[in-house]
């Protein structure tokens, strides 16, 4: 019985974890915060934003997607362009701007 | 680099009450911001002091007004008032820095010391990493019978590295020549700090005691 109640539980939450969708990049000549501002504000002024991240350590871009919507990865590569960077990388992962903050925390900390 | 036009005031007040002397080096890196934004500079200097307020309409290229006004040895003061234009001739994104060349310059009119059609055509090329920076930058200051022509030369490093909400303090020294000044290299060690919503320096020139001190106040602004 215990087991069901997990299964069924997991079937609830798993669907739901999976449809995080995160475009996330590796963005060159990103240096300054002053210079780069334009990427977050271009990035908060999409409807279909759940949450944004700009990380210039990492040369990281990250855009979460609300549920059920979606930018394209060129309608997404011209924000970035029209600010004046270029995109070195580009995927979409199954994990929350917050997972990737954390992850990249974690990597510069390992690595100090 | 830097000017003023109703910020002219607030700019003004600012050096005064910094102290009544600020040579200001208006050289940053970015001479505009991103498309659709507006960018509001000013550069407050013993001898000369600007304003510029530009708006990007599409990346690479800012349109706006400026104002500078500088005196030479004994001199009246002569002011500029014109249009001015900025644009990206060249960029380079790597992966750990970026490198720009730049045009900017304004056409407008003198009045002061000299009067009649004035022109400031400048070429800018700076590279910076997030903990090195360094800028060459040579601009022509001319009306009928006067030469304000400037070069300078920047180079700083940044203390340590910071996340893109935090402020980035930098250690950056320029030295800055123009025809007509006294001192003819003008050199000035200046505090940066970089934050998302501002740029603010604040340095002096020398000689650095004296009659001479010479505080120095740069501030950009984008919005």
């Amino acid at each position: 019985m215990k087991k069901l109640l997990v299964t069924l539980m997991l079937s609830v939450i798993t669907p739901a974890a999976f449809a995080v969708t995160t475009i996330k990049a590796e963005v060159n000549g990103m240096v300054c915060a002053f210079c780069a501002k334009g990427i977050e504000k271009k990035l908060n002024a999409l409807p279909q934003k759940q949450s944004a991240f700009v990380d210039l350590k990492s040369r990281v871009v990250a855009l979460q997607l609300k549920e059920g919507q979606d930018v394209s990865n060129d309608a997404f590569s011209k924000v970035i362009e029209d600010a004046g960077y270029s995109i070195s990388k580009l995927e979409r992962v199954n994990q929350t701007v917050d997972a990737i903050q954390a992850e990249i925390a974690k990597a510069e900390k390992a690595g100090k | 680099m830097f000017k003023q036009h109703h910020v002219a005031p607030f700019a003004i007040s600012m050096g005064t009450l910094l102290l009544s002397q600020i040579a200001l080096t208006a050289h940053a890196a970015a001479l505009m911001g991103f498309e659709d934004s507006a960018m509001l500079m000013t550069e407050i200097g013993r001898y000369n002091q600007e304003w510029m307020l530009n708006y990007s309409p599409t990346f690479g290229h800012a349109i706006g007004v400026e104002q500078m006004r500088m005196s030479g040895k004994g001199e009246r003061a002569t002011t500029i008032s014109g249009i001015n234009y900025t644009g990206i001739i060249k960029r380079w994104n790597l992966p750990a820095a970026q490198a720009n060349i730049w045009f900017n310059g304004s056409i407008g009119e003198a009045r002061g010391q000299y009067d009649g059609f004035a022109y400031t055509p400048s070429l800018q090329f700076d590279i910076e990493s997030t903990r090195l920076y360094f800028l060459a930058k040579a601009r022509m200051i001319r009306a009928p019978h006067m030469n304000y022509d400037t070069a300078a030369v920047q180079a700083g490093f940044s203390f340590y590295e910071t996340g893109f909400n935090e402020t980035q303090p930098w250690f950056v020294i320029e030295a800055k020549t123009m025809r007509n000044n006294d001192p003819g290299l003008q050199v000035t060690p200046a505090l940066r700090l970089i934050n998302k919503n501002y740029f603010l320096e604040f340095g002096v020139t020398n000689p650095w005691q004296g009659e001479g001190f010479a505080p120095r106040l740069n501030a950009m602004f984008v919005f």
